[in-house]
């Protein structure tokens, strides 16, 4: 066992820190449901933070601290697929990279535009090609997620398969799915950490209040618990692992996603304040792989049979 | 006790559905999406209110004197179940029935009456509601927006946020701090809305157009006459108001035909054999009928004349933990939802969040049950 990180790991998220700091705070006046940059897309894909994990000294672990530490960040990147899951598929896909379920073509897809690579997972195994203009339904105006989405119209019959398992595919995208919700927890809860002990009402700041020390150190709890599971199973590429942190952090998505809301009053309402970038793409995140039911009976199988 | 409605009361429900069915134009749903408090249902409602109120449908359980049909506090919550499971077509207009006409029958002069009452009754009237400002949210009776009695007027300074309704109301309920005292020194003024030196921002929310605002008042005189109340009566008047306000929004209606609307949507979708997810719909309709039954039992206090307390917090906390658990399924369940795929659940969505912090946050109805129902000793101060 050794969980400090090593200088490796030290020296990378040093340099992802200081490329991300323009990037830290959401420019003055925006008020968008979704924030994007594509200059800090391509700063990132330039110097090779999303290729980490093929790196032999860095490897998934690492990969998985690159994407918790980007998704602290108030612009959505589409980074976790990419840095995760295409090693296992084909680490030269275009990016942006995005995973759909053969059967769940419902369902909106994160960072889908035209020319995205596709990760098809379903019964017939794993495949990807490249999104058409035809193949995207944009999801309109009016999307209540802080992340760019879309929907896939349709599957060329054509597309290209390959070796990886469909289970392994998933056992990889709920480790990115954890390791981004981690950032994304542990994003909120600066923001709201912030906004309750400078607001004050009856004399004293809102953080002094005990009802909300407790939800909030709470919080503190899951978001650390989700960190430390995700990085395991990022580290052990174990099934289990990898299903008990999605499940982990949907559970405590879902905790916050109400609680934090609450703690900044009407405030929290407003596209003024940043605290929607983190939340409504935690929301986004609670449906991945199924939701939490799904992921638990995925980690109960793997566990016990 | 029997849990089924009378016949009267079923027949009302119908009739009520029956109206909207035939009234609310072709594409609603989609239209709905737009806040209570946008422009575009601002404008479709001055229309609707006014023949709502021809069809005795605005005020059925107001007195005869002053317009109604005497109808009593069921046919009140029917009322409002009917039109907030339809989007609230009456947009800002459903204040006047709930809290804004009462509180006037009950405390304003004839004259204010005599203004107020007949252009609320033909559903032509929008009020805001100027309560809350940038450092009074919860801790209300901090509020600093002063009214300084110059002769005949106040003159009127401050700031007012989160006014839903501003942008377009007539008339602000506004409270204003005539003296120091912390809760005898606050006076409600009756103020129009085009009065010189009113500003009003939108502010951009994740709930919709047009819903929230800040309003500043910068030099604005307001006629002595228009004064609601006596002079630091505000207080004892909002306490009557706002627990006709607290029960005012039957969320948990909503919340329940949302929830039914997301299964109808996962059942065609093939997706509704999961029992997870099967076990969870049912939890959240669990939630929204407690809060249901706990709404009722209040409704009934009504009905026998006695006096609600702490019960009506108890009552909306039970809203607050229905709304967000019927919230979160849907997210994790439909999420195509809040993604342009339903035009209902994403209206369900807007109005359901704020659930646990407009008309008062939760954690203060937590304070007051803890208080007021359980009886527990108070925090020291
Ligand atoms: C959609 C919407 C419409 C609204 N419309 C109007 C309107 O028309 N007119 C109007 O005047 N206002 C309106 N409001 C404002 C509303 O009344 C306030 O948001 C509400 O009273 C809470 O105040 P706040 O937002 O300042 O939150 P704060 O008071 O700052 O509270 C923030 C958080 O701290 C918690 N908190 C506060 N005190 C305590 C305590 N003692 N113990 C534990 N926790 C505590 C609160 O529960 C909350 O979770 C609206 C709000 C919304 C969201």
């Amino acid at each position: 066992m050794q969980l400090s990180l090593n200088e490796d790991q030290t020296q990378v998220l040093d340099f992802v820190d200081s490329l991300t700091r323009p990037y830290a705070a959401v420019p003055m006046h925006d008020t968008s449901f979704a924030l994007t940059s594509d200059a800090l897309d391509g700063a990132l894909m330039d110097n090779g933070f999303l290729d980490v994990m093929a790196v032999e000294e860095l490897g998934p672990v690492t990969a998985a601290l690159v994407v918790e530490r980007l998704a602290r960040l108030p612009f959505a990147v589409e980074a976790a697929v990419s840095s995760l899951v295409r090693p296992l598929v084909d680490p030269e896909l275009p990016r942006p990279v995005c995973v759909v379920e053969e059967s769940a073509l419902r369902k909106p897809v994160r960072f889908l535009k035209p020319r995205a690579s596709v990760i098809v997972v379903g019964p017939s195994g794993v495949r990807s090609f490249t999104a058409s203009e035809a193949q995207v339904r944009s999801a309109g105006e009016e999307v209540l997620y802080a992340y760019p989405m879309a929907y896939l119209t349709d599957m060329p019959a054509d597309a290209r398969r390959h070796d990886v398992s469909a289970g392994e595919v998933r056992r990889a995208l709920r480790v990115a799915m954890a390791a981004e919700a981690a950032g994304l927890l542990a994003g909120a809860l600066a923001s709201v950490t912030t906004y309750v002990s400078e607001r004050q009402q009856f004399g004293r700041p809102l953080a002094t209040f005990q009802a909300m020390r407790h939800r909030l150190a709470e919080a503190q709890v899951l978001t650390n618990g989700v960190y430390w599971l995700a990085l395991r199973a990022a580290g052990t590429g174990d099934s289990g692992d990898a299903a008990m942190a999605l499940l982990h952090a949907q559970e405590a998505a879902k905790k916050v996603g109400y609680d934090y809301h609450q703690f900044l009053g009407a405030m929290g309402m407003t596209l003024e304040h940043p605290l929607h970038l983190w939340t409504y793409r935690l929301k986004a995140l609670t449906s991945e792989l199924g939701g939490r039911g799904a992921n638990a009976l995925a980690a109960a199988e793997a566990i016990w049979g | 006790m029997d849990f089924h409605w009378t016949e009267e009361q079923a027949a009302f429900r119908q009739k009520l559905d029956d109206f909207l069915r035939a009234e609310l134009p072709d594409g609603w749903e989609e239209f709905s999406k737009h806040g209570p408090a946008s422009p575009a249902l601002t404008e479709f409602a001055r229309q609707f209110c006014r023949r709502l109120a021809e069809g005795g449908m605005l005020f059925p359980h107001w007195p005869k004197e002053i317009g109604g049909e005497g109808l009593g506090p069921w046919e009140q919550q029917i009322l409002a179940e009917v039109m907030w499971e339809w989007g609230e077509p009456r947009g800002g207009q459903y204040m006047n029935v709930n809290w804004i006409g009462p509180t006037l029958v009950r405390y304003g002069t004839e004259a204010q009456k005599a203004r107020y009452l007949p252009q609320i009754a033909s559903g032509e009237m929008l009020w805001c509601q100027g309560f809350s400002e940038p450092n009074s949210g919860s801790d209300l009776a901090s509020l600093r927006t002063r009214a300084v009695l110059e002769g005949d007027h106040y003159r009127v300074n401050g700031q007012k946020i989160w006014t839903s309704y501003a942008g377009l109301a007539d008339t602000c309920f506004l409270l204003t701090r005539t003296s120091d005292d912390r809760k005898r020194g606050i006076t409600i003024l009756l103020v129009p809305m085009d009065t010189p030196g009113i500003t009003v921002r939108q502010i951009p929310s994740l709930i919709g157009e047009g819903d929230i605002h800040e309003v500043f008042f910068d030099d604005v005189l307001v006629p002595a006459t228009q004064r609601f109340g006596e002079e630091g009566q505000a207080w004892e008047i909002i306490g009557f108001l706002l627990t006709n306000e607290r029960l005012g929004i039957p969320r948990y209606h909503l919340a329940r035909a949302a929830l039914d609307r997301a299964v109808a949507m996962l059942k065609q979708a093939g997706d509704f054999a999961d029992a997870m997810v099967r076990a969870e719909a049912a939890r959240c309709a669990a939630l929204c009928e407690a809060a249901r039954t706990a709404n009722y039992a209040i409704v009934q206090k009504r009905v026998d004349g006695l006096p609600v307390g702490g019960e009506s917090s108890s009552a909306r906390f039970a809203t607050v933990m229905a709304e967000r658990d019927v919230c979160a399924f849907i997210v994790e369940h439909v999420p195509e939802a809040l993604a342009g795929a339903s035009a209902y659940l994403q209206m369900h969505h807007q109005r359901g969040v704020v659930a646990g912090i407009a008309a008062g946050a939760a954690e203060i109805q937590l304070n007051i049950i803890a208080s007021d129902v359980l009886q527990l000793p108070r925090e020291p101060r």
